[in-house]
């Protein structure tokens, strides 16, 4: 019986849970995590704002799950040390808890960029529960919504206010939008797509200040526009919660370091989703890719792990899917091509179609799907294991292409008889 | 547990199995009645066309399913004892995450339900209606070997 310790509560936390409790049963579980809600999902909450659900659907596990589950759960409160010596973490208020394994899922918190006035009330990150309640209760009394970035966070932020009836104005420092998901002409179909369903947004601008006494009022760019809003959201990426390890031995780049049982480098100390920067197959290093489902498997792997099962991480991938107004946009691995890469391409601008793969030395190495998304997860498994299309390459942008053209060079699937 | 099974030796890539889909998902369950449904009912299973054969392709409701992983919204979850994936129209928000890891390309989009098309082997009516009607058996819904 060991006494594990799993800080934070999100994907990777009730991932990592459900595997260990398949495996062993007696061991104490504690969960200790700053939010104050069970578990619930984080990229729900743009569909919140929208209204297009309510608030009980956004929690993950039935409420009765961590009883099921025997855990020991700590809401509301904050570890603010780990020490991995003496195996034992701190709380804010001062109580101590030793354990013998532990998993830091501690996640990651918005990037706040070093502006003047990003500290004035009305201005808000677009992460947690939290975040959402504050801006619908601003939303209340707001016209109009400036949102500072056109990555994932920005959009989804914008969708969700401008289908809560508020005009939304999205300031992007790029050329376009979306730039860290997708290329210039995906990212042009969806901004066109945007703009016609009323989201204004201006690219290649930033926002130099956040005028307001006290209350954010305006915001002032760079261009010397200035725009009014009372609330400001800020969606300029994540940074992953890695303050607990600073000062510790647990080797740390960007996020924390793993290897491929998602350990890091002290023995019974593991970590999993946002916070932890795995391998990752395309880039062929270690890096953050902090993703739903890749919070999920690491979660697992994690957990057994934990439980004592040897079990392998096949690494992660950058994947994305969103679906804006009707319009949806997959991208998985690479996005843009280097010179050594060969590249397919078609374009439907009418009908606002878009496919990309990019091929490097017969394997592919990424796509893009604008409006047409069907047969994503054959892509993902091609680049995920590494498959020489050479044979089928030039009919990867047919809308015929399917699993059937390329079953035979994966494993033998059972279910087909031949 | 039943699945179902393709001998892809008899498939002609008739589509049978393509059109009892649809009308098994459809309000009046009738050929002629579906097709002025104002939803029109879209098939889950496709005929795809490999190399030399054609292969029916349906959600196989894998025992460790990556479409339940990527799921956001909770709202495709794995039920161990049916052996089946579950999907909950009222949790669903359409965000596609379930297309884009599904190894096999067996859920397709319906944009405008805003749901994703998979095969629950035809819960409603009580059997499969692909393995029913395929005039060349080469869909069979049987026990899984142990």
């Amino acid at each position: 019986m060991k006494n594990i310790i799993i800080i934070g509560n999100s994907a990777a936390a009730i991932s990592a849970i459900e595997a260990i409790r398949s495996k062993d049963s007696q061991s104490k579980i504690t969960v200790i995590c700053d939010e104050e809600y069970p578990a619930y999902c984080r990229c729900l909450i743009s569909n919140l704002v929208a209204g297009d659900i309510a608030e009980n659907k956004l929690y993950l596990r039935p409420q009765d799950f961590y009883t099921q589950n025997k855990i020991d759960l700590l809401l509301g409160k904050k570890v603010i040390k780990l020490d991995p010596k003496k195996r034992r973490v701190t709380l804010e208020d001062n109580e101590k808890k030793d354990f013998d394994v532990a998993l830091i899922a501690t996640g990651a918190k918005p990037a706040l960029p070093d502006l003047k006035g990003i500290r004035k009330q009305g201005v808000s990150g677009f992460r947690t529960f939290n975040d959402a309640k504050e801006i619908i209760s601003l939303a209340t009394f707001a016209k109009v919504v400036c949102v500072l970035g056109g990555g994932l966070i920005g959009l989804k932020a914008a969708y969700g206010l401008k289908k809560r009836g508020l005009q939304v104005k999205v300031i992007v420092k790029s050329k376009y939008v979306l730039s860290q998901v997708l290329d210039d002409v995906g990212a042009g179909i969806v901004q066109e797509h945007l703009e016609k369903e009323g989201i204004e947004i201006l690219t290649g601008q930033e926002a130099i200040e956040l005028i307001g006494n006290g209350q954010v009022k305006a915001v002032k760019l760079d261009s010397g526009k200035v725009i009014e809003a009372p609330i400001v959201i800020v969606g300029k990426g994540v940074e992953p919660n890695t303050e607990l390890v600073k000062e510790t031995d647990i080797k740390l780049d960007f996020g924390i370091l793993t290897d491929v049982h998602l350990a890091t480098n002290v023995p019974g100390i593991f970590a999993a989703g946002d916070v932890a920067q795995c391998f990752d197959v395309v880039r062929g290093a270690h890096y953050i890719n902090a993703l739903w489902p890749n919070a999920i498997e690491q979660g697992r792997i994690a957990g057994l792990n934990m439980a004592g099962v040897n079990i392998s991480y096949p690494g992660s991938i950058a994947m994305n899917s969103v679906e804006f107004f009707g319009l949806a946009v997959i991208s998985i691995g690479l996005k843009k091509e280097d010179s050594h890469c060969q590249v397919l391409q078609f374009l439907d601008k009418k009908s606002s179609v878009y496919k990309k793969f990019i091929i490097k030395e017969n394997r592919l190495k990424g796509f893009i799907g604008v409006g047409k998304i069907n047969n994503s997860g054959v892509f993902l498994r091609l680049i995920r294991e590494n498959i020489d299309i050479s044979g089928f390459k030039n009919e990867l942008l047919n809308d015929s292409f399917s699993y059937a053209k390329v079953i035979d060079l994966f494993q033998p699937d059972e279910i087909f008889k031949i | 547990m039943k699945k179902l099974y393709f001998d892809v030796s008899k498939c002609v890539a008739c589509r049978t199995c393509e059109i009892v889909c649809c009308v098994g998902h459809s309000l009046s369950k009738d050929l002629f009645k579906s097709v002025r449904e104002k939803k029109l009912s879209l098939p889950r299973i496709e005929v795809c066309i490999g190399k030399d054969k054609n292969f029916p392709i349906a959600c196989r409701h894998c025992k460790e399913p990556k479409c339940v992983d990527a799921c956001i919204a909770k709202a495709l979850t794995y039920d161990f004892e049916k052996k089946e994936v579950i999907h909950d129209k009222e949790r669903c928000i359409g965000c596609w995450m379930c297309i884009m890891v599904c190894p096999y390309g067996a859920i397709r989009p319906d944009k405008k339900a805003k749901l994703p098309l998979r095969c629950d082997h035809c819960v409603e009516i009580g059997e499969p209606q692909c393995a029913k009607s395929c005039p060349t058996k080469a869909i069979s819904y049987k026990e899984e070997p142990e």
